[in-house]
């Protein structure tokens, strides 16, 4: 090997006046040989995929789960738990929304898969994107989305609310697409790890996640209520139908969550009293599936390198659904979808006769529960101050938004500098009660 | 200054001396002589020569010199005879040149002034340092031997040289040497000077295993030299002087020139050093409250029970024992350095051989802290034809090393040692019954705890980890050629390769905290840089007056590297600490392929013996670039013009030597290579900043994503622009001398990756041409020879420099770019707009006087914070908030730590006499901030010194905060009452865990006693008839021995990622560093 290069360079000596660049380019010298540049869709969507586990189930859902007094955080947490936010602690999940395996990629394959005529595969990339973008929006409220990846300088951002829009249009185009039959249909198959390519289940995800987003403008746009509750019927209700994060256990491919409390940062987090004494209070045979035996960590079950992470669960949609239902006239109706919802998690069905407000509440007290570990329940929170949670921290509020990524606001002047920035997102204006209570609303 | 052992001839580089026709031909000349001191006695490795000719030779032992001038260069004609030295004035002679002997004697005389050097000044290509129009700092072995870290030869050129900063990473075996010539000028990169061997450039990388915040110390690549092979160091500071490196000159060049044979007796010459360390300081613990939390113990007892990590519990009764967790680690640490040369050569051949051994083991207890290096090299020379030498170099290099994990790293040594409770006995570190590893955070381990974290690991079961090795195999070598075809023309090549492979891994056993079920990293890095150096000389006197040179250059380089690591997580069977002995595999493959071929000419002008001119271009084509951009010319300029001559009529004036110079030059810099690529990652991780990540690939499913680098087909070289002027004096006979110079350097299209906005750009970072960085500077350096007698020898010396970098913008609107891997969430690594390259940002509190408008609890939103202060409330003092008597945080991100200093100086003294040498070196630093993350960190868990303070109520500016001016109207009131109300100021807002990290910068300016020895020579005839051999040498010393400095951690010259990061001042655990004490014995014969 040695011999070769050095007589090749000894060639080159005598060559290189003549012939110049040839000792500059060619080979290992113009083409990067560590780095491929073609990618087949199925390992896109693998990118996308992994991207979006770690949006959801890494450190935003810890750090939501401690504002909404799920769990206590200690050591480097322990700021964060008294809600010491900076721009620094979305960690890097604003730009993730955007970069490899999230939007860019997503497009790419929306471009690949539209080339091929696989248009289910086509309405899977679009739900990965509502997914994604619409957390954005629930994150920081107003995003750059119609303007995203044009290389603009600046780029404007959308207002959250027409976010929401967008989603859900891009939500509706994915159930058409996915209704599509024919040879070219091939969808990602087991490349996808949660549904290895059933469009069925992608068709009922889509579904949910219009529910889910449609709840989320709920406080400012009261009406949804009723289409949230159609969605939710016609999306995920069955506990296989739950989208999952999927780990097989090996180096990198490890639950988010085992992979903090156990082997990174043991002592964070901890199980909240706040949360404890509900579960007690309820009798909630789900303190032994969160918990360990005296409440001091999180169960092993939810501690395994292969645990599967529900992202998006059957039972936040049919709790979904009945919210939608009661909040939108039909009393008996949510309590049919409760008890459907408690029959998930192998609860007892409630009283006939639970109506009203008293209905309502245990309907979102169900869907705090259920939404341990997920963003969801911080979203629940901020739109109907569920549970009325008492500050940690006397005479503060909780956060209610994530600020802005450092490095996108330093890049773009649309976004204001911390100090600037709204203390809650357009979707979300303080309650002034709680929903399930009308008791005052203490953290807003 | 040189000690009779390394009084070696000298054999130079300037192409034409080494021409020197080996027999006599017809109407040859043959010219000798003797060289001998004042006081009578021979001088060796005098240079004398016939410069216009380009004929000459070197004194022997015996102080005779003897050359031939070919009967063809010989006509009867008048030349000047110069003969040279450092240390001596230099002498000339006018001689007859006609056939037969001629036989010319010298005396010389001392002077301070080393302007009479002749220096090697790169790519073949060397001068009398009065003719070169820019700085050169020189370095002699005798100075390199017995500086700082004797196994680094970087580390040996702290505070030697102006605006050379040297910072060793820490007192460890086989920790890197960070060096930064007048500042640095670009904002990617660590902007280290490219290291020259022998007119040879060799790699000088620093690369850890997993990352310069955690993992172990790191060597640079240069270390790996043998300090007792060189003869000289130069250092290339400026443009000017760079220039001819082109775009790989940036920041400055480091010239090392290793020790070759001469011709006369075979010399022999050994050495042993035997050096004792131990550390200069520990942290600063309280002993005073245990384990525990809000005031109340938190020990447990329970098996396999998990106790809480703060020491914010009870005050500790007087009879509970208390344990020093800071020093009970360290031990006395002992190098030994032996070296072995062989020299010497006829009038054709000369030869160079040596051997070293240095084993080094360190201040850690446990083994597993240690350093070995051995060295062979063999340098030989033969001359084959009258016109034609050949040579060549040849070294290999061997070492291992075992290291301790470090920095913010839960399995790091210091990290588990100094949170660690004052009342936990961290001994035995394995519990009697489990055999397991037991920690304050988990004292009871039984057998079914093999797989659990220990929270903070142990200290001393983080030394008994034999799991991070390096082993690493080099070899170096060049040949060379010298072909004179004529009087005034000369080829010179150097062709050579140097070629590594460095095997480490670097692992955790079962039960680390940082993994508990164990891993092992292997990494394995090859590197083979091929370079070849042809220049042309060609030398024309025109006119009795007038000298001129040109020389023309060809330099092709090709840089190979491939680096290969394994990640083999979770131990099968708790050893070995072996890849195969890992459940799953994580393979990750670099491989990287530059070239540059680059064109160069440097014409030189010298007039009367008084103005000297040197102008050049090198033109650089590099592989790395974007096809329209791939080659870029470099030019320079100097003068020199020396109006008062000490070889001329300045002798005996008060001023006998005067000079002034300028200079000018462009230097430039290459990216990374493949930077002008956009491509899909395989690499990319997802998840946060706090550990917990997933890569591309799923269960068997391979991903891509679109990689997180923008690629730039437009990339260009960074060049720098850099001016200087200067001037030179020597005083009173040459007794003592002063340089001044002063310079002012623009570098515009520095490279640097710009965050780019993810949402427009689906990307993180671009790599672009943008920035511009200035630095300016002023360099003093003062020697004086006070008095000098046969018996007595004075000297002292120092040297000032000054050095104002600032980057003048970046990017379209950018502020600042951070460095993810440098520094911390809080307190992260960064250049920004206004500052030099390399400062912290983070943020404060809110400060009264500064104009700021922020949201004051009980106050208001966006309350004017001034008026809120009140009245007479001094500039920049805390705002304390009536609400809970406590500052407010400010949300706002900015620069709080400049490490970057204000000016620093070096001062020397030697005093000789008879046989006795004393000599002390002292390094100055002003200014140079650091963020004292570990304070930070002990702060929050209640061990550190200051957290004694709870034994009182807490005020703001009285004692919690207590350096700082307060008002407002909390001022001066209680904010904390109980030790719970410190407990949560300490781990919240006033800890490592707060935002605020402005509160742990501190100012790190320091003066260190580097060096003071004494040296006593045996030389006498009775040395000779009753040991056999020609000198001895013994000499005691002590390194490091007194630190002055207000900063209050280990150590303010310190920095967790050593030479792999540009941003300096962050302390997070870091290693220690070391004082020594020496004994060396030298035998020459």
């Amino acid at each position: 090997m040695h011999k070769i290069k050095l007589a090749g360079l000894l060639g080159a000596v005598a060559l290189a006046a003549a012939c110049g660049d040839n000792f500059l380019t060619g080979g290992e010298l113009s083409n990067d040989p560590n780095r491929p540049t073609q990618a087949t869709s199925a390992q896109l969507f693998v990118g996308i995929e992994v991207n979006t586990w770690a949006e959801l189930s890494s450190d935003l859902s810890r750090v939501s789960n401690l504002w909404t007094q799920q769990l206590l955080g200690e050591n480097l947490y322990t700021d964060t738990y008294h809600y010491g936010v900076s721009e620094g602690t979305t960690n890097g999940f604003q730009a993730a929304l955007y970069t490899g395996g999230g939007l860019i990629d997503i497009h790419r394959l929306e471009q690949q898969t539209a080339a091929a005529h696989d248009s289910v595969f086509h309405g899977v990339a679009e739900v990965m994107e509502a997914l994604l973008i619409g957390t954005g929006a629930d994150l920081f409220g107003d995003i750059t989305y119609t303007h995203a990846l044009t290389n603009e300088q600046n780029p404007p951002l959308d207002p959250q609310l027409a976010v929401y829009d967008s989603v859900q249009v891009l939500l509706s185009r994915a159930i058409v697409d996915l209704a599509a039959t024919g040879p070219t249909n091939a969808g990602p198959g087991d490349a996808d790890l949660a549904y290895h390519g059933d469009a069925a289940k992608w068709t009922k995800l889509a579904h949910t996640l219009k529910a889910r987003f449609l709840a989320h403008t709920g406080e400012v746009r009261p009406t949804v209520y009723a289409q949230v509750a159609s969605e939710a019927k016609a999306g995920l209700t069955d506990n296989t139908d739950t989208f999952n994060a999927v780990f097989s256990g090996a180096a990198n491919e490890q639950n988010f969550w085992y992979q903090f409390d156990i082997v990174q940062r043991p002592g964070y987090i901890a199980p909240d009293p706040q949360f404890v004494a509900l579960l007690k209070s309820r009798t909630d045979p789900r303190l032994a599936t969160f918990f360990n035996a005296d409440q001091s960590d999180l169960s092993d079950a939810l501690l395994k390198p292969t645990a599967s992470q529900p992202l998006v669960s059957a039972l936040e949609s049919v709790l979904l659904w009945a919210e939608g239902l009661q909040r939108s006239g039909n009393d008996a109706g949510a309590l049919v979808r409760l008890n459907q919802a408690r029959a998930l998690v192998g609860l007892a069905a409630e009283p006939a006769g639970l109506s009203g407000r008293d209905l309502l509440s245990e309907i979102l007290l169900e869907e705090y529960i259920a939404d341990f570990q997920s963003l969801e329940a911080w979203n629940l929170y901020k739109r109907t101050c569920t549970p009325n949670l008492t500050p940690i921290v006397a005479g503060k509020k909780i956060p209610a938004r994530f600020p802005y990524d450092g490095v996108e606001r330093n890049t773009n002047t649309n976004i204001p500098p911390l100090s600037g920035q709204p203390a809650r997102n357009a979707n979300d204006p303080a309650n002034a009660t709680s929903d399930a209570t009308g008791a005052a609303c203490l953290g807003q | 200054m040189q000690s009779l052992q390394f009084r070696f001839r000298r054999t130079l580089f300037l192409p034409v001396l080494l021409a020197i026709p080996g027999s006599l031909v017809a109407q040859a000349a043959t010219v000798r002589g003797h060289v001998t001191s004042e006081a009578g006695t021979p001088l060796i490795g005098v240079t004398v020569s016939i410069a216009g000719i380009g004929v000459g030779s070197t004194t022997g032992n015996d102080g005779q010199y003897t050359f031939t001038v070919p009967g063809t260069r010989v006509s009867g004609q008048s030349v000047t005879l110069s003969a040279r030295r450092v240390g001596f004035a230099p002498q000339s002679a006018p001689i007859t040149l006609s056939p037969g002997t001629i036989q010319h004697d010298f005396v010389m005389v001392p002077t301070a002034q080393q302007l009479d050097q002749v220096i090697v000044t790169g790519a073949g290509t060397s001068q009398v340092r009065e003719r070169v129009g820019s700085v050169i700092n020189s370095v002699d072995s005798s100075l390199i031997t017995r500086e700082a870290q004797p196994q680094n030869i970087l580390s040996s050129l702290t505070a030697t040289a102006p605006n050379v900063r040297v910072s060793t990473q820490s007192g460890e075996p086989g920790g890197s040497a960070f060096v930064i010539i007048r500042g640095a000028t670009s904002v990617t990169g660590t902007n280290q000077p490219l290291i020259v061997v022998d007119n040879q450039p060799i790699d000088n990388t620093t690369l850890s295993t997993s990352g310069g915040n955690g993992s172990t110390v790191t060597q640079n690549r240069a270390a790996d030299l043998n300090p007792n092979d060189v003869e000289s160091v130069q250092i290339l500071k400026g443009a000017a002087a760079s220039a001819i490196y082109g775009a790989r000159a940036a920041n400055g060049v480091i010239l090392i020139t290793t020790k070759k044979g001469s011709n006369g007796p075979t010399r022999y010459s050994f050495s042993s050093t035997q050096t004792f360390d131990n550390v200069i300081k520990t942290a600063p613990l309280q002993t005073d409250f245990g384990q525990g939390s809000d005031g109340t113990s938190g020990t447990c007892a329970t098996p396999d029970c998990n106790a809480t990590s703060l020491s914010w519990g009870a005050l500790l009764d007087a009879s509970v024992p208390v344990f020093n967790h800071g020093k009970e680690i360290f031990q006395t640490g002992l190098t030994s350095d032996n070296a072995l040369s062989v020299s010497g050569g006829n009038n054709r051949t000369t030869f160079y051989l040596s051997g070293g051994i240095t084993d080094q083991l360190g201040v850690m207890k446990g083994g597993n802290n240690r350093y070995d290096r051995s060295t062979v090299k063999l340098s030989a020379s033969h001359q084959l034809l009258n016109t034609l030498t050949f040579g060549g170099n040849f070294s290999y290099f061997n070492s291992v090393g075992d290291y301790v994990q470090k920095g913010s790293n839960t399995s790091g040594l210091l990290l588990g040692a100094l949170r660690t409770s004052p009342d936990f006995n961290n001994l035995p570190f394995l519990d009697p019954i489990s055999g397991l590893q037991r920690s304050y955070r988990f004292p009871h381990p039984t057998a079914e705890s093999i797989t659990d974290s220990r929270g903070y690991d142990n200290p001393f079961f983080v030394l008994d980890n034999e799991g991070n090795r390096s082993e690493l195999g080099r070899f170096i070598g060049s040949l060379t050629a010298n072909w004179v075809p004529t009087a005034w023309l000369s080829f010179n090549e150097t062709f050579g390769a140097d070629n590594y492979t460095d095997s480490r891994v670097e692992a955790l056993p079962l039960t680390s905290s940082s993994d508990p079920v164990g891993n092992v990293t292997r990494f394995q890095i090859t590197n083979l840089e091929i370079d070849h150096n042809l220049t042309a000389t060609l030398s024309h006197d025109l006119g009795s007056n007038v000298q001129a040179r040109l020389v023309l250059g060809q330099n092709l380089n090709s840089r190979r590297n491939r680096q290969v690591n394994v990640f083999g997580d979770q131990l099968i069977a708790p050893s070995p600490l072996a890849i195969q002995n890992t459940v799953s595999f994580t393979p990750t493959e670099m491989r990287s392929l530059r070239h540059i071929a680059a064109y160069f000419g440097q014409g030189e002008l010298d007039f009367y013996d008084q103005f000297h001119i040197t102008a050049g271009i090198r033109d650089d084509g590099f592989s790395t670039f974007g096809a329209s951009h791939r080659s870029a010319a470099y030019p320079k300029v100097d003068g020199t013009w020396t109006f008062v001559n000490p070889a001329g009529n300045g002798s005996g004036r008060w001023l006998s030597m005067g000079r002034v110079r300028a200079a000018y030059g462009e230097t430039g810099r290459e990216p990374l290579p493949y930077s002008t690529i956009s491509a899909l990652s395989t690499t990319t991780l997802f998840g946060s900043g706090l550990g917990d990540f997933i890569g591309s690939n799923q269960s068997g499913h391979g991903g891509l994503v679109t990689g997180p680098n923008l690629g730039n087909t437009d990339l260009k070289p960074e060049r720098n622009k850099e001016s200087e002027i200067g001037a030179d004096f020597g005083f009173f006979n040459q007794r003592s001398d002063l340089s001044v110079t002063y310079y002012s350097k623009r570098s515009t299209d520095v490279i640097l990756p710009v965050p780019v906005n993810a949402a427009a750009t689906g990307a993180n970072t671009a790599l672009v041409n943008g920035a511009t960085i200035t630095n300016k500077g002023l360099e003093l350096a003062l020697n004086t020879h006070p008095y000098a007698s046969r018996t007595v020898d004075v000297t002292i010396g120092g040297n000032f420099a000054r050095n104002i970098g600032k980057v003048e913008s970046l990017f379209q609107g950018v502020q600042f770019i951070p460095y993810p891997l440098e520094g911390f969430i809080g307190a992260a690594g960064s250049s920004s707009v206004g500052f030099a390259p390399g400062v912290i940002r983070g943020q404060d509190f809110v400060r009264c006087g500064l104009g700021q408008k922020a949201s004051l609890p009980g106050v208001g939103d966006l309350a004017n914070v001034d008026s809120a202060c009140g009245a007479g409330a001094k500039k920049g003092a805390l705002y304390i908030s009536g609400t809970d008597n406590m500052p407010v945080v400010d949300p706002d991100d900015r620069v709080i730590a400049d490490p970057n200093p204000h000016w620093t100086a070096g001062l020397s003294g030697q005093i000789r006499i008879g046989h006795v040498q004393l000599s002390t070196l002292f390094d100055i630093r002003r200014g140079g901030q650091v963020w004292d993350g570990t304070r930070a960190a002990l702060d929050r868990f209640g061990t550190a010194q200051e957290t004694d303070a709870r034994k009182a109520d807490g005020i703001f500016g009285k004692n919690v905060l207590a350096d700082e001016n307060v008002a407002g109207p909390g001022a001066g009131k209680v904010a904390f009452h109980s030790l719970s109300d410190w407990q949560t100021w300490y781990t919240t807002t006033g800890g490592s865990a707060s935002d605020v990290q402005s509160q742990f910068v501190e100012d790190g300016s320091f003066v260190k006693w580097r060096e003071v020895s004494l040296v006593y020579t045996l030389d006498q005839p009775w040395v000779k008839s009753r040991l056999g051999v020609a000198s001895a040498l013994i000499r005691v010393a002590g390194r490091n021995l007194k630190t002055w400095t207000k900063y209050r951690g280990l150590d303010p010259e310190t920095n967790v990622g050593g030479a792999e990061f540009l941003t300096q001042g962050i302390d997070f655990f870091n290693n220690p560093q070391t004082r020594s004490f020496v004994v060396s014995v030298s035998l020459t014969k």
